[in-house]
């Protein structure tokens, strides 16, 4: 084979498109060019000191410190998420670190180090006893060495500006949470790294700034060179290294989709509540960590219809501690206020709290919800407790819901045993009236039937449609083989909610929806058709079902409504649903 | 002098977030504040050796807190430990 051939074949196998795997670790698809980055590490004095330099050396360390606990906090100051605040408080707390400080002045004092030796070596003796760990750990000494090598650029005068070009897309072994802040403010396109996992704290950072991000593609900063094309698809966790023309095609196009869809929901999101005729309704979230509040700020949710609160209780061996529960429900209202949060209790089967070795035939049909935390009283006056304390600090916007509600009685001794706590914590916190809204759960079909005479003893009901529907059609929503027979859309399940709106009509008792049938957006516009104006869904659904209750007039939604109600199917419900949406 | 035994309830251990508010609580009290776990015996209020520690879910630490104003410190250290750290779990447990 004669030379020129050897390189042409040579060109065209380097130029082949490669796919590299790692893991997704902040989503977003980028298309650019690379930029290589290499930390530089510096390099230190090695040279001892004599003794007249001491004091000089040791006041440039206290400078350091002191100039690098400013730096930190600047960039806390920049940063919204409360997550990156604490991390990067742990950065303030290392230059605060009593042990660090005596170790270096010995090493200067003692030894004659230089100041940036004297921290080169101590920091190292950290280092070298983390290196011995496995996994996480090592993820965790790069926060080490960060402080490290500012402490050292700093005395070293040394200021490193590494210049990344705009838009390219970062190629690194790891970077710390310095770095990809900073490099995050020369707008790069997406980040690659060698090293870290998803829960690391460069991952941490890429999702929360909405860098789309790979972590763990071996080899990436070797293998990969500089200023080369790549395409970084952070939804699975790929990188595309020398895309042939058609995979840079598809992918310029799903950006461009993607883009379309990301600024059409922003303007979704902001525009006003408000059906096409001018009819205004609500829409809320339902969420269960207080990592979600984000993305319900992001959808614009007027509040929490749903606060779900078994995982609190469900971290602990034993029953959430008072303190925590509060600590959590403090959050969420800060996080969205000054909207309501309306918080369900404990909602869960006993089987997972007590080991009584005694497995119920008909779980959802048995000792669960409210059924339960009435048994077992402790827990029950523990979350109240909890609840009302925080109703007392949030006037107005605490609403209480109670999950698997059968029985007038129920709801009487409810009230009790919110009244008595209620006198405990007046006698404690000298608070008179506690202003808190008490709604029950509409999710067995006799209650449903029976609304008007639930809703005459709360102040507003919420329908959950998912258990609504399993127990009105005798259908278990988690077996497979029957699972053909579960639909929110049957025309009995609008029989029953139209009844409790009407029920919440006669009774003036605001009725809303918590369940599934909520995030449908044709449902929901029948909902709004009914009647019921109140609707929570899962975050990530609430910009579809604004979009198509913006889209519609309430007039439509009526006539919908009216021929749901004359369905005697699901076909004739879906019949009906898809006439409406062939209308736009 | 009070010694403890405590264990690690937070999901991603003793890493630096809950390291950095351990020694913000312990700095803020006068008496001296030890860790002691495999054999290793650490400052409780140095950030940096509390890390190299890399106490995992479910490690077992015991407290060694010595001075005036013990009995409150250890009362402080232990709910944050036991607490988790303040932290939420991702998992339905």
């Amino acid at each position: 084979m004669d030379l020129e051939k050897f390189t042409m074949m040579k060109d065209s196998i380097s130029k082949e498109e490669i796919v590299l795997s790692g893991a997704p670790a902040a989503p977003g698809i980028a298309m650019g060019k690379t930029s290589l980055y290499q930390r530089s590490r510096p390099t230190v004095s090695s040279q001892n000191i004599t003794d007249d330099e001491i004091d000089h050396q040791l006041s440039q360390f206290e400078k350091a410190l002191g100039e690098a606990k400013e730096e930190i906090r600047k960039l806390q100051d920049t940063q919204e998420n409360g997550e990156i605040k604490e991390l990067l408080q742990a950065h303030i707390e290392m230059i605060n670190d009593p042990d660090l400080r005596k170790r270096v002045e010995i090493e200067i004092k003692k030894y004659n180090q230089p100041a940036d030796a004297a921290i080169e070596k101590v920091f190292g003796t950290y280092l070298d006893l983390m290196d011995n760990q496995q996994g996480l750990l090592q993820e965790r000494s790069i926060d080490i060495e960060d402080v490290r090598d500012r402490l050292i650029h700093i005395i070293n005068n040394n200021d490193i500006q590494d210049e990344i070009e705009q838009g390219s897309i970062l190629i690194a072994r790891e970077l710390s949470p310095r770095e990809v802040i900073e490099f995050s403010e020369q707008n790069i396109g997406g980040i690659v790294m060698d090293r870290g996992g998803t829960t690391s704290h460069a991952a941490i950072l890429a999702r929360s700034m909405q860098i789309p991000t790979v972590v763990g593609v071996e080899n990436a900063s070797t293998s990969i060179a500089g200023r080369e094309l790549v395409i970084l698809n952070g939804d699975r966790g790929e990188v595309l290294v020398n895309p042939t023309p058609a995979t840079q095609a598809k992918y310029e196009e799903l950006m461009a989709r993607a883009a379309d869809e990301q600024s059409e929901m922003e303007k979704i999101c902001k525009s006003p509540n408000t059906t096409s005729d001018g009819a205004s309704f609500s829409l809320q979230a339902n969420i269960e960590f207080k990592e979600e509040l984000a993305a319900v700020r992001s959808v614009r949710a007027e509040g929490i219809g749903l606060l779900r609160t078994e995982s609190l209780y469900l971290r602990h061996d034993q029953f959430g501690e008072e303190k925590q529960q509060k600590a959590f429900y403090h959050a969420i209202l800060e996080g969205t206020n000054p909207h309501p949060v309306t918080i369900r209790l404990f909602d869960a089967g006993g089987d997972k709290f007590f080991d009584q070795g005694q497995q119920e035939h008909n779980p959802f049909l048995g000792w669960r919800g409210i059924r339960m935390l009435l048994d077992e009283r402790a827990l029950f006056q523990e979350q109240l407790r909890a609840i009302l304390e925080t109703a007392v600090q949030y006037p107005g916007r605490v609403r209480l819901l109670v999950p698997m509600v059968s029985s007038l009685q129920e709801i009487a001794v409810i009230k009790e045993v919110i009244k008595e706590t209620e006198e405990e914590l007046a006698a404690k916190t000298n608070t008179t009236h506690i202003d808190i809204q008490l709604g029950i759960m509409v999710e067995v079909p006799s209650v449903a039937m029976q609304a008007e005479h639930y809703a005459e003893q709360v102040d507003f009901l919420s329908i959950g449609t998912n258990d609504l529907t399993q127990y009105l059609l005798a259908v278990d929503r988690g077996n497979e083989r029957i699972s053909g027979l579960y639909s929110q859309r049957h025309p009995a399940v609008w029989k029953m909610i139209r009844h409790v709106s009407e029920a919440g009509k006669a009774t003036s008792r605001p009725v809303s929806v918590c369940g599934e049938l909520a995030s449908d957006p044709v449902a929901a516009c029948c909902l709004l058709g009914l009647g019921i104006n109140e609707l929570s869904m899962t975050p990530g659904a609430l910009p579809m079902v604004k979009k198509a209750l913006c889209r519609h007039s309430l007039d439509e939604m009526r006539k919908l409504a009216a021929q749901v109600s004359e369905s005697i199917t699901v076909s004739d419900v879906e019949d009906a649903f898809v006439k409406f949406l062939a209308n736009e | 002098m009070i010694r403890e035994k405590v264990k690690i309830v937070n999901d991603a251990g003793l890493h630096a977030r809950p390291a950095a508010a351990l020694v913000k609580l312990a700095s803020k009290f006068k008496s001296d504040f030890f860790i002691h776990m495999y054999g290793y015996r650490v400052n409780g209020k140095s950030i940096l050796g509390v890390m190299t520690l890399a106490a995992e879910q479910g490690a077992e630490l015991e407290l060694e807190i010595d001075g005036e104003d013990e009995a409150a410190a250890a009362e402080a250290i232990i709910e944050l430990i036991n607490d988790g750290f303040g932290e939420v779990y991702d998992d339905e447990g």
